[in-house]
């Protein structure tokens, strides 16, 4: 297993090495250049030309990318010139703040999800299932930016029940309740179309193992059919449940990015759209590649939980 | 059933779940507190370093923590005394000698004195000074003309121009001239824009990144003390996400409210603050190329776009239609005789039909969105839909801010006939000089993108710079305008009344023409 | 065709699904003729009309233009988008998927790394700057929804491929000296594309969900070109204050995507042939239980089926496969059932203890008495507590009715903790005996594997050790050798005889060979097409079969040492048991059969222990 773990922490390097490349070039493509954004209105060649060479930008291509990979490497992520400030700390924060967004949609998304679809399997045709397709085609149905400002208009707008944005209250927050409060929201919207996923694939998986030789046998052992549905057929489903999850979360995290423009949260994702609207090089290209390489360690790790699950899989 | 037991155990539980969530919350959105103003703002800062920055946004956040040798006097755009408590200009209009304010310390305890003056303008403007890589200075050039900069006496500093340059006094009080603490700039260095330390009525206390910026009183300041023991800014970037706070009360202050939403803070709760400002919201037409070299398909183009309609409908009555090149907030040097184009779509088919451009093909460049161009989108498609009607196929291409600066500041042509542009100055001189004269083509490094060039306007806006007297310059500059209004080189479509709403706890709050946002005496209870 | 639209229209979501869905294709497809606004004028002194109103029956939105026109425009081009998309992204991400999984190794290696580049990518910044480098418009939009979904594609289709790859087909056609490129294109392609088609067709709903997104961040249709999207996108601005402007496009977007996921769900379920066979549903924990008539009197049996009915109700058709079946075992004796496939006996066994697949399985008749105690319509609990404690099962082919993720010592140890508070250790010990009673050596070892790591024999074993667990008084073999080689067969049974002996316990045997039912059981009954046809002792019906069909399946059995005999297979198939047809079942194969034996019931027949239902049977009973 600890081979098997560092073999695919090989395997993800020339895919992160990759990425860089990717960024890289993606943003030297797209026209318009960072001075002209941080001038704005005043961009005049001569002042374009003149902020080129403060901010470095005048070296050849591939000069600026080996410089940044090398810096990179020593830990340096460079300077953002749109927040002033080094990119590392930015991206750091706000990586936080979306992890916590992200992860707390992912659970839930996974939990809930798994949860209807494991109902819905067991119930096919019943009530509860046409109940629970019909809700979890709402989720996947309506645009999750749609979807928060809704729920805005109606928790925190019209009920005054839950803050309308931002991560803490400004004044007398920062404890768990208060993250809590303000998390509810944007962390349900986030889920909303994941959840719908995870739920109709989880109620297929499900209706799938149902039908397994190995389920009759359980039923036939006199195993108590909760037992039956939350034991053998729940792991079963797990095995291609599981891989569902893992792009499911990259769809969480990249979904992040209207939540946290609707929620106002403190976010990666937001600020990466930020950053790409002022060409800010360094803070993209720092940035995708720590959400990059965080995807690619979760997948990693979903891949490691998989073959844990199944025994089948050689590792 | 086992089955329908456990789920409806566990849809129970969930219920729970949710009833405890619910719970947890509470009905505690209490009202922000006393004595501590909290103003939406549209974007987190750049920076607090006044010499660093460009955006409207982080001047209004500055001008409370910082002060400049001179100021906008109240209402006006006209400068009054601030850190400099008078001055005198050379016959010649290059030498400015100002007398300092005495007893006037920065936040960090340093007083103010002529060699921080003379620290700021080097910082800024000399490549060698040591903290000159505190920058970039994108706006340096607001002091370009400035050769040098010498203390005379601890209280007295002298600025030396390489040429009279009418706008100094004026760009001292724009939020670049703002003077910053030389301490604080060498004890942080590059980490100073997060640290800021001004003279200002308030003193920055800590910056919590996209959450908000907090300032508090200073309780030393020379004037009279601030209103507010403390000013959060709150950046709410999505402006519905901003208008919803403010409804639920979870912000004090917001400016820049959506045109459509205004209608919702008719309540005696909230209170609407409007003041036009020095804005121009214009389309640049090319004067090169294709239909808008002819002047008629130019005016044409004003007839036909029905300007009243965009102010009052599309912009819900936040701005008032432009009647040229000048705003009317730069009131002494307006020229009230001037009235816009009507709206007069025969007259437009007239001129058309007269230069045979019937059914032309234009090219429309539309920004997404973009400091000052209120709703860029829909004042497009409502200028296309009305030159649409008058018989000219108008197709848009919208591009997001930077990219459309890319595309627009090198020239339109070759690629597009008409731009939405918009410019908020902070003097009459700045936008035609950048935008109008055949010297500021964009080759030669302006932002006439259209190409328009009149001799005799390059002239007036020559003599309009160098001269020294207000009143001279206001006659030039009115010439200019029914000149430039007879020309057409744009569209004059708009100007802009900028808004903001506060709530009932807010008092003596007021918008300032220059666009930027003293808080100073504003009460909260 | 008609076949699949009845399957379609069978489930009622799908249904709805098409008929939301051709609603919205109908509508957009004669919108260029409705009498409807230009879409495109403005009216900004008529902003934000409320729907219903005057001229504009869904009012209009922020400068006046006509929201029902704009909504019905903007539908067509969405759906255009959509659906170009979704074919591009399918077309290219189908053919990367296709060829790194078809040629593998090194190929696979590098196509796929790059997948994963992209994948972890934030899709929606990929998109952002692919927008932002191409420039704006709708078509690059498209462009940018596509490629970012080209990855998940590529990596779905290549799972499938793979798995495609090392099939004998794909070897044949290489053994036959096809080129790479037709045999992807003619063997492989045709068995992907089902997925594709579903994927895609999923897909047009995301695809119309992301363009909105993307126009959301203010990238999408140029205006004033309505899509649905933008629609939504300028809408926000007035959402609190005019929200019918951002309801409209937003219920219409609900709309498509529910509808386009509603008949995706649909027609996959209905191309897929176990649907056809009522499989696809999910059985529940019993068999349902529908009997009408009365219930037959207890007897003194240790376990005693009573004209038992079971029933497969498939849409319309109604399949009896088991048609009034009685059938007793007393403790020690072993009664072997055999007939051909889909004779019934399979079923008759699962309905003992409600193990039908239900649906499409219903108990319609007849009772199963353990005991004295009927099984049939017993509440669940008092079945379960039976279940594998008094009457257990030993199923054929061990790999795919053990579970492949729980190591055999759990599966056997749960097969005790279901009936009995036992510790965890205690349940171990068990389990190590039961695996020493059922001879496999070193069992210490051996519990704690997984079934996929043990041979066919040895599972086979842990089947019926499983079975063994909490004694019972009878056990159901279920074909529990069929899938053996000879010499493990003669071991196995050798170890059910054992036991029987041991142990007193009663079992039902089920096959078809009656080579095995010679060796084990002391009765036998023969089925066919769900009715016992000829029973009583085996040496007896071995020696003297009566019923002509007896008599055949008897000769289809090599016999050893019997030299070169002719194998009589028997002409025809069993008759299909939704139509049944009167009178003997078996005489439309029978070369005996005369004009009576096609007309009324006939009955079984015969003294106490020896029946036959046989007009002219072969031997007098």
């Amino acid at each position: 297993m600890v081979s098997y773990i560092l073999k695919r922490l090989l395997s993800a390097i020339p895919v992160l090495l990759g990425i860089t490349i990717i960024v890289f070039l993606i943003m030297s493509l797209i026209p318009g250049d960072p001075a002209t954004a941080i001038l704005g209105s005043y961009a005049t060649p001569e002042n374009v030309e003149k902020l080129n060479r403060d901010l470095g930008l005048d070296k050849p291509m591939v000069q600026r990318y080996f410089i940044w990979l090398g810096n990179m490497l020593t830990g340096d992520f460079g300077r953002s010139f749109s927040l002033n400030r080094p990119v590392i700390d930015e991206v750091l924060e706000r990586f936080n703040a979306t992890l916590i967004l992200a992860g707390t949609a992912f659970t839930l998304c996974s939990l809930l999800g798994i949860l209807a679809g494991v109902v819905s399997a067991a119930r096919q045709y019943g009530f509860a299932d046409k109940a629970i397709t019909f809700v979890v085609l709402i989720g996947i149905s309506v645009p999750s930016f749609f979807l928060g400002m809704m729920m805005i208009l109606l928790f925190a707008v019209n009920l005054r029940w839950l803050p309308v944005s931002g991560m803490f209250a400004i004044y007398g927050g920062g404890d768990l309740p208060d993250l809590i409060r303000h998390l509810t929201m944007p962390a349900l919207a986030l889920a909303a179309v994941a959840t719908g996923v995870i739920a109709r694939l989880s109620r297929s998986a499900m209706l799938e193992v149902l039908r397994q030789d190995f389920i009759r046998t359980a039923r036939a052992k006199g195993v108590p059919e909760r037992r039956v549905i939350m034991g053998h057929a729940l792991r079963a489903a797990m095995v291609s449940i599981i891989p569902i999850l893992g792009i499911q979360a990259g769809f969480v995290l990249s979904g992040a990015v209207y939540i946290e423009i609707v929620f106002q949260w403190p976010g990666v994702g937001r600020m990466l759209v930020d950053a790409i609207l002022k060409r800010d090089l360094l803070l993209v290209q720092g940035g995708v590649v720590i959400v990059a390489a965080c995807y690619v360690l979760f997948n990693i790790a979903v891949d490691v939980a998989q073959s844990l699950l199944d025994p089948r899989i050689k590792t | 059933m086992t089955l329908l037991s456990w789920t409806r155990r566990s849809l129970m539980a969930a219920a729970g779940a949710a009833l405890v969530a619910g719970g947890l919350s509470g009905a505690a959105y209490a009202q922000t507190p006393p004595g501590v103003l909290i103003v939406g703002q549209i974007a987190e800062p750049k920076s607090l370093d006044p010499a660093a920055v460009t955006a409207v946004n982080d001047f209004r956040i500055l001008v409370n923590v910082y002060e400049g040798l001179t100021r906008y006097k109240s209402g006006t755009l006209e400068v009054e005394p601030s850190l400099a408590t008078s001055w005198d200009i050379s016959d010649d209009g290059t030498e400015y000698t100002f007398t300092l304010r005495d007893g006037v310390s920065f936040h960090d305890g340093t007083p103010f004195d002529a060699e921080a003056v003379k620290f700021n303008f080097d910082r800024m403007l000399d490549e060698s000074h040591p903290y000159h890589d505190t920058g970039p200075f994108p706006l340096s050039f607001f002091f370009g003309a400035v050769e040098s900069t010498d203390v005379v006496d601890a209280m007295t500093v002298k600025f030396t121009l390489n040429a009279p340059y009418a706008p100094f006094l004026s760009n001292l009080a724009y939020p670049t001239g703002l003077m910053v603490s030389p301490a604080a700039v060498a004890a942080n260095g590059k980490e100073f824009g997060r640290n800021p330390v001004g003279t200002g009525p308030f003193k920055f206390a800590e910056w919590r990144s996209n959450e908000a910026v907090v300032v508090e009183r200073n309780d030393g300041y020379w004037g009279e003390a601030a209103g507010t023991e403390a000013v959060v800014f709150r950046p709410i970037t999505d402006a519905n996400t901003r208008v919803a706070e403010m409804l639920a009360g979870g912000i004090d202050l917001m400016v820049e409210v959506p045109p459509t939403s205004l209608g919702q803070f008719g309540g005696d709760e909230f209170a609407v603050a409007e003041q036009a400002g020095p804005h121009v919201w214009f389309l640049i037409l090319n004067a090169k190329e294709g239909p808008f070299a002819d002047k008629r398909i130019r005016q044409a183009a004003n007839y036909a776009i029905n300007k009243e309609a965009i102010v009052n409908d599309v912009l819900e009555g936040t701005a008032t239609v432009a009647a040229g090149p000048t705003p009317p907030a730069f009131a002494w040097a307006y020229n009230e005789a001037l009235d816009p184009y009507p709206y007069d779509p025969e007259k437009a088919k007239a001129l058309i039909a007269e230069a045979g451009m019937e059914g032309a093909d234009l090219t429309f460049y539309v920004t997404e969105g973009g400091s000052g161009m209120l709703d860029p989108v829909p004042m497009g498609t409502a200028i296309q839909a009305d030159l649409q009607a008058v018989g000219l196929n108008v197709k848009i291409e919208t591009y997001e801010w930077n990219t459309f600066l890319g595309e627009v500041n090198p020239g339109l042509e070759g690629k597009a006939d008409m731009a939405e542009m918009a410019w908020m100055t902070n003097d009459p001189d700045t936008l035609p000089y950048l935008a109008l004269r055949s010297g500021a083509w964009p080759d030669k490094g302006g932002f006439n993108s259209g190409y328009y060039a009149n001799p005799k306007v390059d002239e007036l806006l020559e003599a309009a710079r160098t001269a020294t007297d207000q009143a001279e310059r206001a006659e030039l500059y009115r010439e200019m305008q029914t000149i430039v209004q007879e020309d057409a080189p744009w569209v004059f479509v708009a100007n802009w009344k900028q808004n903001a709403v506060t709530n009932d706890r807010v008092e003596n709050f007021g918008l300032e023409p220059s666009f930027l946002l003293h808080l100073q005496g504003v009460v909260k209870n | 065709m008609s076949a699949f639209f009845k399957l379609l229209f069978r489930n009622r979501l799908a249904a709805m699904g098409a008929v939301v869905l051709s609603a919205i294709l109908l509508l957009v497809l004669i919108t260029p003729i409705l009498p409807l606004n230009d879409p495109d004028v403005t009216a900004t002194a008529d902003r934000f009309k409320r729907p219903f109103s005057e001229g504009h029956l869904l009012g209009t939105d922020h400068l006046g233009r006509d929201l029902l026109s704009r909504l019905l425009h903007g539908t067509r081009l969405s759906l255009a988008i959509g659906i170009a998309a979704a074919l591009i992204a399918a077309t290219i991400g189908s053919a990367i998927g296709i060829i790194a999984g078809y040629f593998g190794g090194r190929t696979d290696n590098i196509i796929m790394r790059g997948v994963d580049m992209l994948m972890a990518f934030p899709y929606i910044l990929l998109a952002l700057a692919i927008v932002a480098a191409l420039g704006p418009g709708l078509m690059n939009a498209l462009i940018a929804v596509a490629a970012v979904n080209v990855p998940f594609f590529a990596r779905n289709i290549r799972g499938i491929t793979v798995g495609l790859a090392g099939r004998e087909f794909i070897d044949a056609a290489r053994l036959a000296g096809m080129g790479h490129s037709r045999i992807i294109l003619t063997e492989l392609l045709p068995n992907v594309l089902p997925v594709i088609v579903i994927a895609m067709s999923t897909t047009v709903g995301w695809m119309i969900l992301e363009t909105a997104g993307l126009s959301f961040l203010g990238l999408g249709s140029q205006p004033p070109q309505a899509d649905l999207g933008s629609m939504l996108g300028e809408a926000r601005s007035a959402m609190i204050s005019h929200p019918h402007t951002s309801i409209v496009p937003g219920i219409m977007i609900f709309l498509i995507v529910m509808s386009i996921n509603l008949l995706g769900d649909g027609v996959r379920d209905a191309l897929d042939p176990r649907l056809r066979s009522g499989a696809l549903s999910r059985p529940r924990a019993t068999t349902l239980v529908e009997r009408v008539g009365d219930t037959p009197a207890a007897t003194d049996d240790l376990l005693a089926i009573q004209d038992l009915e079971t029933q497969f109700h498939v849409g319309q058709r109604v399949y009896r496969a088991v048609g009034g079946v009685s059938l007793a075992v007393k403790p020690g004796e072993c009664l072997g059932v055999i007939g051909e496939s889909g004779s019934g006996k399979s079923v008759t066994a699962l309905s003992v203890m409600g193990l039908v697949a239900s649906p499409p399985g219903v108990i319609t008749g007849g009772a199963v008495r353990f005991q004295g105690e009927d099984l049939i319509g017993a509440p669940y609990e008092s079945l379960r507590r039976k279940r594998g404690d008094r009457v257990a099962y030993i199923f054929q082919d061990p790999l795919s009715t053990l579970h492949p993720l729980y190591r055999i010592g759990q599966q056997l140890a749960e097969a005790i903790k279901s009936h009995h508070k036992v510790s965890n250790a205690e349940a171990r010990e068990r389990a190590i005996q039961l695996l020493n009673d059922v001879r496999i050596p070193n069992a210490e070892a051996r519990v704690d594997n997984y079934p996929h790591e043990m041979s066919g024999g040895m599972r086979q074993r842990i089947g019926i050790a499983m079975a063994l667990a909490n004694a019972p008084d009878v056990i159901i073999a279920d074909e529990p050798t069929t899938a053996l080689d000879v010499t493990v067969q003669a071991q196995i049974l050798t170890l059910l005889d054992d036991l029987r002996r041991d142990r007193g316990l009663a079992i039902i045997f089920i096959t078809h060979d009656f080579g095995v039912v010679a060796q084990l059981c002391d009765r036998v009954a023969v089925m066919y097409a769900g009715r016992i046809v000829e029973e009583g002792p085996t040496q007896v019906v071995l020696d003297a079969p009566a019923h002509p069909y007896t008599k055949r399946l008897i000769a289809c059995v090599p016999e050893l040492g019997g030299g070169r005999r002719e194998l009589d297979a028997i002409p025809g198939l069993p008759p299909v048991v939704d139509d049944l047809p009167a009178g003997c079942a078996f005489a439309p194969r029978c070369d005996k059969a005369q004009d009576t034996c096609r007309a009324g019931t006939i009955a079984l027949a015969g003294p106490s222990s020896r029946a036959v239902r046989c007009l002219y049977p072969e031997e007098a009973i």
